[in-house]
C-alpha cells in the first residue's frame, strides 16, 4: 500500500486516513536500558479488526500496546496512527484509548464521572447535555444504566470491568487497546466477559487490540494473533492458521496443545516430509517450511487429531493408558509408548458411547495419520 | 508485668492529669487543692498577655502550615518524579530535618539568621535613599515562620510521599489516556485523591508549631508565643491560672491530632 506522504491540506489527509491501515510499527524496537523488550516489530493493523498479541509475560507484547498508547516511546522506529507518524505524541494527543489491567478506575469519582473523564478533557468544551447523552449511550451498550452515580469501588469486578470498557469507548477512539482485561476475573465471568467484548467490537466497529496470555482468549477472540516471543513476532494469521500451520514448535505448543517428537529429516518429497525418531521409527509428516535432510526437526500431532483404537491395525503404534480423565464433551487419555513417552490424546465423547473407552493400565493403538502429522522446525 | 506498665503509664500522664486537675483549683495556691471552680479559665482568657501571645501562637502556627504544606506538596510531588542518587540524597535530608533535636534546628537558624542578617543590614542602610529609614531585618515573627515551615515541611513531605506512593500508577496514565494534559491530571486526579493527606500534614504542622518552645525561644526575637509566655510566668511561680492555660493548649492540640489521625485512617479505607 502506499502511504508516502500526501501534500499537505484536508482532503489529503481524508484520503490518507481511508487508505491507510489504523495502526502500524515499522521496524519498532525498544530497548529498557541493557534489555530488549521489543525487537524489529513490524506488523500493521486493520480498521475495524480484532488483533491480539499472545505470549507469556516478559515476551514484549505489552511494550508493544504500550508503545501504541504512547506510553512508552519506540527507541528505533516508527509507530504510525492513520498513516501519520506519532513517535513523539503523548499519550493525551493520540485518538487511542486503553482499558487496563487493574482496570485503574478514579476512586473519587463516581461511574458517571469517570465515564464522561474522556470527553470533559475536550477543547473546545463539549455541549452538558451531549456529554451525558453519550454517558447514556455507553452506560446502555455495557448493560450498566442505573449504576450513574455508584461508587466505582462498591462495584463487583464484572461490573468495574464494564466501567472501564465505557470509560474508554465512550471517547469512540481509532483503537482501543486492551491489556489482559479480564485476567482479574474468575472463569464464568470471563467467558462472559469475552462474548461480549466479541458483541461489542462487532457493534462498534472500532478496531480493538488485545494483549493477553491465555491463548484460548486470543483464540476464540480475534481477527488475527500475532504470537510474541522474546520481544520478536513469532507468527502471525488467523486463529485457525496459527492451530493448523504453526510454523514452529513454540507456536504449536503456545496455540493449543499439541504432542512433540523430535527426529531427523531422512527425505523431502514435495510438501511431505520423512523424518526418523530417536528410536528409528520412521514417520511422514507435512512439512511446514522448506526442509533440508538430516535437520533436526520436531514432529507435532494435536491430542485430538489422534485416534486410540483397542485393536492393531496397519501403521499404528502400542501404548498403553496411562491415565484418563473425563472432561465431559471430551475424555483425555495419557498414555505411554515404550520409546516415545507420553502422550496425550483426546477422544471424542461419541467414541466413548460407541464402547471404545480404555482404563488405566489398557493396551491400546495410536492411529497418527500422515495429514495430521507436521513436521516443525526446532526452535 | 501489668503493675511495671501501669507505674510506666502513670508517671506519664499523672503530672499532665494533675495539670489538668489544679486548673479547676478555687484557691490561688498550685499545690493545695481548694474546692472546685473554673475561675482560672476566665481570668486566663482575660489576661491581654495571654490574648497577646495566642494571636501570635496562632499566626505563626496558621502561616508556617499552610506554607508548609504548600512547600512540603510541592516536594514531595517533585520527588516522586526523580530517580537515583537525587532522590535518595534527598529523602535523606527530609528525614534528618525530622530527626534533628529542636534546641539544634533553634540554635542553628538563630546563628545562620543572624550572621545572614549582619551581612545584609550595612548593605541595605547603604543602598538605601535615606540612611535613617532604611529597613533593618531582625529576628521575630519572619524568622519565627521560617524556622516553623523548615521543620514541619518535612512532616508534610513524608505524609504526601507515602500517600502518593501508594496510588497506582495506571490512575495518572489512565488520566493521560483520557485526554488530559499533565496540569489536567495534576488537578483532576492527583490533587484530590493527595488532598486528605495535604490536611493531615497541614493540621499537624500546626500543632507542631503552635506547641513548639524551644525553636521558637530561640528565633522568636521579642515575640511572645503561647509557650515562652507560660514558661516565662512559670519563673514567677506557677499559679492555676498557667494550668488553665496549660490544659487548653493540650486539649486544642490533641483534638488536632485525633483529627488528622482520622483523616489518615479513612484515606486509608478508600
Amino acid at each position: 500500500m502506499n502511504v508516502s506522504p500526501a501534500p499537505a491540506g484536508l482532503s489529503s489527509d481524508r484520503f490518507r486516513e481511508e487508505t491507510a491501515p489504523v495502526a502500524e510499527l515499522r521496524a519498532v524496537t525498544k530497548r529498557f536500558g541493557d534489555v530488549t523488550a521489543a525487537k524489529n516489530l513490524n506488523l500493521t493493523i486493520d480498521r475495524g479488526e480484532f488483533l491480539s498479541f499472545l505470549g507469556p509475560s516478559g515476551c514484549g507484547k505489552t511494550t508493544a500496546l504500550r508503545m501504541l498508547a504512547g506510553f512508552e516511546q519506540p527507541t528505533e522506529g516508527d509507530v504510525l496512527i492513520d498513516g501519520g507518524i506519532v513517535n513523539d505524541s503523548p499519550p493525551f494527543c493520540r485518538p487511542v484509548n486503553m482499558v487496563f489491567q487493574s482496570y485503574a478506575l478514579f476512586p473519587h469519582l463516581t461511574v458517571e464521572q469517570n465515564i464522561s473523564y474522556g470527553l470533559k478533557q475536550r477543547r473546545p468544551r463539549m455541549d452538558r447535555s451531549e456529554i451525558s447523552r453519550r454517558v447514556a449511550r455507553a452506560l446502555d451498550t455495557v448493560r450498566l444504566a442505573g449504576f450513574e452515580n455508584r461508587k466505582t469501588f462498591e462495584m463487583s469486578g464484572g461490573q468495574q470491568q464494564r466501567v472501564a470498557l465505557a470509560r474508554a469507548i465512550v471517547n469512540e477512539p481509532k483503537l482501543l487497546l486492551l491489556d489482559e482485561p479480564l485476567a482479574a476475573l474468575d472463569r464464568k465471568l470471563r467467558k462472559e466477559m469475552q462474548i461480549e467484548l466479541q458483541d461489542l467490537q462487532r457493534q462498534l466497529g472500532i478496531t480493538f487490540v488485545l494483549v493477553t496470555h491465555d491463548q484460548e482468549e486470543a483464540l476464540s477472540l480475534s481477527d488475527r494473533i500475532c504470537v510474541m516471543r522474546a520481544g520478536e513476532v513469532v507468527q502471525m494469521g488467523t486463529p485457525r492458521d496459527l492451530y493448523d500451520d504453526p510454523k514452529t514448535k513454540y507456536v504449536a505448543d503456545f496455540v493449543g496443545t499439541s504432542n512433540f517428537f523430535e527426529g531427523t529429516v531422512l527425505s523431502v518429497k514435495e510438501d511431505m516430509a520423512q523424518v526418523e525418531l530417536a528410536d528409528g521409527s520412521r514417520f511422514e509428516g507435512r512439512a511446514s517450511d522448506s526442509f533440508r535432510e538430516t535437520e533436526t526437526v520436531c514432529l507435532s500431532i494435536r491430542p485430538e487429531q489422534i485416534r486410540l483404537t483397542g485393536k492393531a491395525e496397519d501403521g499404528a503404534i502400542e501404548v498403553v493408558v496411562q491415565n484418563r480423565i473425563f472432561l465431559g464433551e471430551h475424555t483425555e487419555y495419557l498414555v505411554r509408548h515404550s520409546s516415545l513417552g507420553n502422550i496425550i490424546v483426546l477422544a471424542p465423547r461419541q467414541a466413548e458411547l460407541a464402547g471404545t473407552a480404555f482404563n488405566q493400565g489398557d493396551r491400546a493403538w495410536l492411529n497418527l495419520s500422515r495429514e495430521a502429522m507436521l513436521v516443525l522446525r526446532q526452535d | 508485668m501489668r503493675v511495671y506498665a501501669i507505674c510506666v503509664y502513670l508517671f506519664l500522664y499523672m503530672p499532665i492529669a494533675i495539670i489538668a486537675l489544679f486548673s479547676f483549683n478555687a484557691g490561688r495556691h498550685a499545690s493545695q487543692l481548694q474546692g472546685f471552680s473554673v475561675q482560672w479559665y476566665g481570668r486566663a482568657l482575660k489576661n491581654p498577655f495571654v490574648m497577646d501571645a495566642l494571636q501570635t501562637s496562632l499566626m505563626v502556627a496558621l502561616v508556617s502550615a499552610l506554607l508548609a504544606s504548600v512547600l512540603g506538596t510541592l516536594t514531595a510531588i517533585g520527588l516522586q518524579g526523580m530517580r537515583g542518587p537525587v532522590r535518595v540524597i534527598f529523602d535523606g535530608i527530609i528525614y534528618i530535618a525530622i530527626m534533628i533535636p529542636g534546641i539544634v534546628i533553634g540554635i542553628a537558624t538563630l546563628i545562620a539568621l543572624v550572621t545572614v542578617f549582619d551581612q545584609i543590614n550595612p548593605w541595605l542602610a547603604a543602598l538605601w535613599p535615606e540612611a535613617s529609614e532604611a529597613p533593618s531585618l531582625s529576628m521575630g515573627m519572619g524568622s519565627l515562620i521560617a524556622a516553623h515551615t523548615m521543620f514541619t515541611m518535612a512532616l508534610v513531605v513524608v505524609i504526601v510521599r507515602a500517600r502518593l506512593s501508594s496510588l497506582e500508577r495506571d490512575l495518572a496514565e489512565a488520566s493521560a489516556d483520557l485526554y488530559a494534559t499533565p496540569f489536567g491530571t495534576f488537578w483532576q486526579i492527583t490533587l484530590p485523591l493527595i488532598a486528605p493527606a495535604i490536611l493531615a500534614g497541614f493540621l499537624l504542622s500546626f500543632t507542631f508549631s503552635f506547641d513548639d518552645f524551644i525553636i521558637a525561644f530561640f528565633v522568636a526575637g521579642s515575640e511572645t508565643t503561647l509557650p515562652i509566655y507560660i514558661f516565662s510566668s512559670i519563673r514567677r511561680g506557677v499559679t492555676p491560672e498557667i494550668n488553665a492555660i496549660g490544659t487548653m493548649v493540650m486539649l486544642a492540640s490533641l483534638i488536632l491530632l485525633i483529627i488528622a489521625q482520622l483523616i489518615l485512617r479513612r484515606e486509608h479505607k478508600a
